[in-house]
């Protein structure tokens, strides 16, 4: 009688054997590692704006602070981009004819928002709240790099679960005094135990629930 | 190989490709699904000018009011990004004490109904409100000249502003006329009384229900649980309730008697005769009854002035004048609810038929009522109003009686329009808007301000005037802006203004008599009462509201017709079954619910649905009743019941509520003063409990305080975006209420009693549902809360079976996300989802999370401040909505705390406590004040 399998079925069959574990793991391993490149997490990336604002000028050359312009961010969830009346309470007088400014203007006499593309943005189910960050000494630099060196604005962070865990897990080396809160050259992570101690104690920061589910996700 | 001719019979469209094409191809899907992995982009639009203190996200309080019954409560609404998204009550307004009722709390989503009438409908198919001022100005002139004099229909107003206005139009209108009625009926001496429930030791209620429905339910369902508490003067207070069928005063009654309207009005003028001292004859009872009436009059008459007799609807009104006045004499706790003065009065409805049958009616305006419905659901008065050559009906919806006339304004919800509002015991507050109009609407005072002649009337002038009538007043600014903050107004009063206190009201023209109801002819006595959880046909076009259980038989989407069991019996009829109800007047038809408890030979109707035009949500719902009675009668005799051979299940949340043997734990009832047999702690390996965190959060229900009234039902539904789903898959058992009210029948067959018990998630300390989840989606925090992580469930339901207290809900469908039932998901109802808390998807399991967006901001806040939360600034939504303030939530580690001192009471106890699941949700036992010589206590 004629076999019904050639002598090559059984390298196909080992084959399968072997690869089907194989592909299977290489998936989770490609899969993870996409979604934690920056290919995914976007950071690095320099976005487009409809006006090229530029935090290099306006933090390290002018020296405004924060809370010129993202006023909320000790009060609120969402720390707020300024309206076009912030803008204008300086361009009003300074660079009023600039054509790279003329969305600005017309915005002012049109009544229309600048619609400005999203560079730091978490999704839906995560609900972060700025400023019991802000009050509790994580400086504006931690998370969003030393401003005063990006030209246009740029994700300088991953902005992941596991990234966000890793400061939630031990926040002490991240802390910073209350008056350096909103300089951005301040170096984060400090590194001195003795001053996260420090500062734990000041801030009064209960470290028991912050990797619970509940802190972030409801 | 097989060559047949099928091989032969290729298909035309076979693709021919090649090894390398097939390559290429399956690359580049690989290459497409992995380029669409980035997430989406955003646009992020900021202000162009910032109102002041307006931050994105964060909520704004304003105090306004909100109508029921004509009459105002108190209210705070929280705003978020200029979008009302949660009514509570206001501490400040003695009509809300704090807390809500289902209508208050289900009224946003009147506001953003997207059936809601947008624009104005006249006989052209497009018309603006130009079109309809230029006619309202042709018959403003006739009825100035007196050929069409102007009738006005409203139903019961209460708001200063109206009462001014109206004034005014009767002034420069002669000859108008002012009709105004009730939908509930004609009955307003029993209806508008304040029993004072806290002064009252014995409370005898007959056939009133000053716990259920209505706008005095809050004060009333207050002041009885403070006249419940055992230190208050006089000790507990003990409540009778002598009705016809099932109320929430008598499932909270500590004795109750059954019998028919004609019984209980007899039984009234005897009790009145006993207590003045001239006994007549008394009443023919069977032996248990008589002995329950001559012990519940002992127990008033030893009462004094702390006895409180309490009329109600269904009484005649010379009965209820009667009871009235001997209450007078003997100093009893009751006061009249605040009437408009006799000069002020409006005309009933019975003589706007009369002159709208008598073809004098031209010049029409109904605002904002419905009489084609729930007055006069008659085709004789559809024709006549057909026939009115200028009728104008303004309303929030175009329903009934839009359809019928030539125009239909729409009008503006109380939470976008200015206004003022008085409330049942006399106290005035403003109504504020909460938003923009959403559509082209006006308010009722900008409506009237049209027939006034002003060409752009503004409901805010309005309102102002009424209140600042000296010009040169300079205290007026600060005034106003106090009476805005505290939502109180206090130091003024306007022209005209109802007045509170024992004003005689006449009895209206005509009375009702209910005869004997025989049942020699087999015939019925048809008893017509609100709906408790639609009210008069107002709300029918509430999806909330429609999904609230009743509080007793927990029937949803439908009223029902309700018989006692010996009456079903004898018609053969079961739960579900259709019966056909008619009288001389009409004829409906409903489904059977067997009441046990209801008195014999009358048939429970509920007004509110029925409605023909009310919307996709309220339409072909229930039946009418009104159809059966002639007038406003809610006492009609001589009706008759048979059964069809249809079959209409009603759609239930609760299908047993027997509590026999073991299954008595669930529900203990103490005396007062008693305690439960103490349980102490069980043997555990488990060592003492090691919190990591300083709050522990617990809560304590006391269901001797729940009265059932479901206002934490639609709190918790209102605050967590907890979807509704219809009526059939509430048949399948899949209604979403996080928070449920089981009714537990806790009495004996002769002498049935009600129970009622929320049960929100319980926060098991050992919760059965976390071990079970695959993907560790219900997790444990470090404050004692059981956990739903919403991004991680995928929906294998174990933890809903393994919940031992069933208080799981599964997404079965996306009823919030796509797959709302009818047209709750178009615009603008999304606009009214709480934005802290996740809109689930399908598939996705959801629970009570002690609204931990609450906890959460109160901790954010507290971690600012670097202080501890304060015992009692941590309120859950069904907390701050309860009106008898039965559920206490707070911080197991402070000593000091509310709920420890409830822990530690005496009736306290743990649902299933033998499962071990150690819950944090506790509750206290139910407390009877039975009369020691009436037989039956808590047995």
């Amino acid at each position: 009688m004629a076999q019904v399998f050639k002598p090559r079925a059984n390298t196909i069959a080992l084959a399968i054997l072997v690869s089907v574990p194989v592909i299977v793991v290489l998936v989770f391993i490609v899969n993870y590692q996409l979604h934690a490149s920056p290919y995914a997490t976007l950071m690095g990336l320099y976005v487009d704006q409809p006006i090229p604002f530029s935090h290099k000028h306006h933090v390290g050359d002018v020296g405004l602070d924060c809370r010129y312009c993202h006023t909320s961010v000790e009060n609120a969830a969402y720390a707020s981009l300024p309206p076009t009346h912030t803008c204008m309470t300086c361009h009003s007088q300074l660079f009023t004819n600039v054509a790279m400014l003329a969305p600005v203007r017309q915005s002012l006499a049109t009544g229309t928002p600048i619609a400005w593309n999203r560079v730091y943005k978490l999704p839906d189910y995560v609900y972060f709240d700025h400023s019991v960050h802000v009050k509790n000494g994580i400086g504006c630099s931690t998370c969003h790099g030393d401003m005063s060196k990006q030209p246009l604005t740029v994700k300088e962070k991953p902005l992941t679960m596991g990234w966000c865990l890793k400061c939630h897990r031990d926040p002490g080396p991240h802390l910073r005094p209350a008056s350096e809160v909103f300089d951005p050259h301040v170096p984060d992570p400090h590194n001195d135990p003795q001053k996260a101690v420090a500062l734990l104690r000041h801030y009064v920061i209960e470290t028991g629930n912050m990797t619970d589910c509940s802190t972030c996700h409801r | 190989m097989n060559d047949t001719a099928a091989s032969h019979a290729a298909p035309a469209s076979r693709i021919e490709i090649s090894r390398r094409t097939a390559l290429k191809l399956f690359t580049g899907g690989i290459a497409a699904s992995l380029a669409g992995c980035s997430p989406p982009a955003e646009k992020n639009m900021p202000y162009v000018d910032m109102p002041e203190g307006l931050v994105p996200g964060e909520p704004q309080y304003y105090a306004t009011a909100l109508p029921l019954g004509g009459y105002g409560r108190g209210v705070i609404v929280k705003a978020v990004d200029g979008r009302p998204i949660k009514v509570s009550g206001n501490p400040r307004h003695p009509a809300s004490l704090g807390s809500t009722d289902v209508f208050a709390e289900a009224a946003l989503v009147e506001l953003y109904d997207p059936e809601r009438s947008r624009d104005i409908r006249g006989t052209q198919p497009i018309n603006g409100w130009t079109d309809f001022l230029g006619e309202l100005q042709q018959w403003s002139g006739k009825a100035k000249r007196g050929e069409a004099p102007l009738h006005l229909v409203t139903s019961t107003v209460a708001s200063p502003t109206l009462l001014g206005q109206i004034a005014a139009l009767k002034q420069q209108y002669p000859g108008m006329r002012w009709f105004a009625y009730d939908p509930l009926g004609d009955d307003e001496s029993a209806r508008s009384l304040i029993p004072r429930l806290d002064r009252a030791s014995v409370i005898v209620s007959l056939g009133a229900d000053p716990l259920g429905s209505g706008p005095m339910q809050i004060m009333a369902s207050r002041a009885f649980i403070n006249g419940r508490m055992p230190e208050s003067p006089g000790g507990m207070s003990r409540l009778y309730a002598i009705e016809s069928t099932w109320t929430l005063t008598g499932a909270n009654a500590d004795h109750r008697l059954a019998l028919p309207p004609d019984k209980i009005d007899a039984l009234a003028m005897e009790i009145v005769g006993r207590l003045e001292g001239h006994p007549g004859s008394p009443l023919s009872l069977e032996k248990g009854a008589r002995h329950f009436v001559d012990q519940m009059i002992a127990d008033l008459q030893g009462a004094g002035a702390g006895g409180l007799l309490l009329p109600g609807p269904m009484l005649r009104e010379e009965t209820v004048q009667a009871v009235l006045q001997s209450g007078k004499r003997r100093g009893a706790p009751l006061d009249r609810a605040a009437a408009l003065p006799a000069q002020l009065r409006p005309e009933a409805f019975a003589a706007f038929e009369e002159a709208l049958h008598s073809r004098k009616v031209q010049n029409l305006l109904l605002l904002d009522c419905n009489p084609a419905f729930d007055a006069a659901p008659d085709a004789k008065f559809a024709n006549a109003l057909k026939g009115v050559p200028f009728a104008v009906h303004a309303g929030l919806y175009d329903n009934e009686t839009a359809d019928l006339c030539r125009w239909q304004l729409p009008l503006s919800h109380p939470l976008e329009a200015w206004s003022d509002l008085t409330s049942a015991d006399g106290t005035v507050a403003i109504v504020q808007p909460l938003i923009r109009p959403l559509y082209d609407t006006r308010s009722q005072h900008e409506i009237l301000g049209f027939y006034a002649g002003q060409t752009a009337p503004s409901g805010y002038d309005a309102v102002r005037q009424t209140w600042n009538r000296e010009p040169q007043d300079k205290g007026f600014e600060d005034w106003w802006r106090d009476a805005l903050v505290k939502g109180v107004v206090s130091g003024r009063s306007p022209q005209f203004t109802l007045s509170a206190g024992n004003a005689e009201i006449s009895p209206p023209a005509s009375s009702q008599s209910p005869s004997d109801a025989s049942a020699a002819d087999g015939s019925f006595v048809a008893l017509i009462q609100p709906d408790p959880t639609i009210y008069d046909g107002r709300f029918t076009n509430n999806a909330w509201l429609q999904e609230c259980p009743k509080p007793l038989s927990k029937g949803t989407w439908t009223n029902a017709v309700s018989l006692a069991p010996e009456d079903a019996a004898a018609l053969g009829a079961s739960d579900g079954d259709v019966l056909a109800v008619s009288s001389s007047e009409g004829k409906i038809e409903g489904p059977l619910r067997i009441d046990k408890g209801q008195a014999r030979g009358v048939v429970g109707l509920t007004l509110g649905y029925g409605r023909t035009d009310a919307g996709a949500i309220g339409n072909g719902l229930g039946y009418n009743p009104r159809l059966l009675s002639p007038g406003f009668q809610n006492v009609v005799p001589g009706v008759h019941v048979k059964k069809t051979d249809r079959r209409a299940p009603i759609p239930s949340t609760q299908m047993h509520f027997s509590l026999e043997g073991d299954l008595r734990k669930l529900l203990p009832e103490v005396a007062p003063g008693g305690s439960l047999p103490e349980s102490g702690p069980k043997p555990s390996l488990f060592g003492p409990p090691q919190p990591r965190d300083p709050y522990s959060w617990a809560m304590v229900i006391d269901a001797a305080a729940c009265t059932g009234c479901n206002a934490c039902v639609v709190a918790c539904q209102v605050e967590n975006n907890v979807a509704v789903v219809g009526p059939d898959e509430v048949a399948n058992g899949r209604a979403m209420h996080w928070l449920r009210i089981d009714s537990y029948n806790i009495g004996t067959a002769e002498e049935p009693r009600h129970g009622f018990e929320p049960v929100p998630c319980m926060q098991c300390e050992k919760a059965p549902c976390e071990p079970v989840c695959p993907v560790e989606a219900s997790v444990h925090d470090t404050e004692g809360l059981n956990v739903q992580v919403y991004n991680r469930c995928v929906g294998t339901r174990f933890c809903q079976s393994n919940c031992p207290y069933k208080v799981r809900r599964f997404n079965w469908f996306a009823y919030n996300s796509g797959q709302e039932y009818k047209d709750l998901g178009e615009d603008p109802m999304p606009a009214r989802n709480n934005p802290d808390v996740t809109v689930r998807a399908r598939g996705v399991m959801e629970k009570c999370t002690y609204c931990v967006q609450r906890i959460s901001g109160a901790r954010r806040d507290a971690e600012k401040a670097d202080r501890p939360i304060a015992d009692g600034e941590l309120k859950t939504a069904c907390q701050e909505a309860c009106p008898t303030r039965a559920i206490t939530f707070g911080n197991l580690q402070d000593k000091g705390s509310k709920v420890n001192a409830r822990r530690a009471d005496p009736r306290h106890f743990t649902l299933l406590e033998e499962l071990g699941t150690r819950p944090r949700t506790t509750y206290l036992a139910r407390v009877r004040n039975a009369n020691p010589k009436l037989a039956g206590g808590s047995a």
